[in-house]
């Protein structure tokens, strides 16, 4: 990732509708071993749920200084990825609203390998105000 | 093919529970091709962020334990290729939580080649309490 090419992300600024752009990475065996064992599930196959498709794509184009907190994701599974094939990532800002005195954004990507299998479509909610966490949510003791 | 127990309303699907350590978390999140530490696995960062003194497990693991369980209810072949999950995030899921995944068949609807069937789910702590809930479906083939 470049750092000095990305944009710093102002929630006022960020437009619906805009692309994020796209790339590409290879899947391998071992992400898929490792996505495994952290999931405790040897059948798993969705390895590039731990890639956080959109996420990864908003982070690509934004240096986000803020952060966020996943409210909600909505995902579309096609085909499993098989490793050792390259996967495209596309991803887009799909919405921005305002819920409970909050700032949401909502960003996709969508995943093809390189023989051109829809792998997955991804979405996420992110609320823009990470710090509320902490507020509701604060450990005792 | 469609078997009577799938598509019918009120089913339960097997639950799923998975142990949520700090190193799964942290494996979880080394799958990626972003490497940088974040609320997920560095608690200063979360600390700064979130105001937690702890870091908390990325949504998408609860995504991934639903996942589990809807694949072992529809079958691999249908939830691999026709499934669709929503999750909402309810509460933080952090190291030393066990997260079980519940769900009912809630719907069918009849579509080309087969029956959608939808089901309502939920994650639960280890003290009951949902963390997430949402809502999953796949297309279960007609015989």
């Amino acid at each position: 990732m470049a750092e000095s090419t990305r944009k710093l992300f102002d929630y006022n600024e960020v437009q619906i509708g805009e692309e994020l752009g796209s790339y590409e990475y290879e899947l391998t065996q071992e992400m898929l071993d490792k996505f495994r064992q952290a999931m405790d599930d040897p059948e798993a196959v969705f390895a590039t749920l731990a890639v956080k498709h959109d996420a990864t794509a908003f982070q690509m184009v934004y240096d986000d200084q803020t952060g966020g907190v996943n409210a909600g994701n909505e995902v579309e599974f096609f085909n499993p990825p098989i490793p050792g094939k390259k996967i495209k990532v596309t991803g887009r800002v799909v919405d921005k609203y305002w819920r409970r005195d909050k700032p949401y954004f909502v960003i996709e990507a969508t995943a093809v390998d390189e023989d051109g299998r829809l792998i997955e479509k991804m979405r996420t909610y992110q609320m823009k105000k990470p710090d509320e966490v902490g507020k509701k949510w604060h450990p005792q003791g | 093919m469609a078997s009577t127990r799938l598509t019918e309303i009120g089913t339960e699907i097997s639950p799923v529970t998975r142990q949520v350590t700090q190193e799964k978390i942290n494996l979880f999140e080394d799958c990626g091709i972003l490497h940088h530490a974040n609320i997920h696995t560095n608690p200063e960062v979360a600390k700064r962020r979130l105001g937690t003194s702890y870091p908390i497990a990325s949504g998408r693991m609860s995504i991934t334990y639903a996942s589990e369980a809807l694949r072992k209810f529809f079958g691999p072949e249908a939830f691999n290729h026709t499934g669709v999950l929503n999750l909402k995030f309810l509460r933080p899921v952090k190291h030393g939580d066990a997260i079980t995944v519940k769900g009912l068949v809630s719907n069918t609807q009849e579509q080309d080649g087969g029956t959608r069937v939808f089901v309502d789910l939920w994650c639960e702590n280890q003290s009951g309490d949902k963390t997430a809930v949402g809502t999953a479906s796949a297309l279960v083939l007609r015989g």
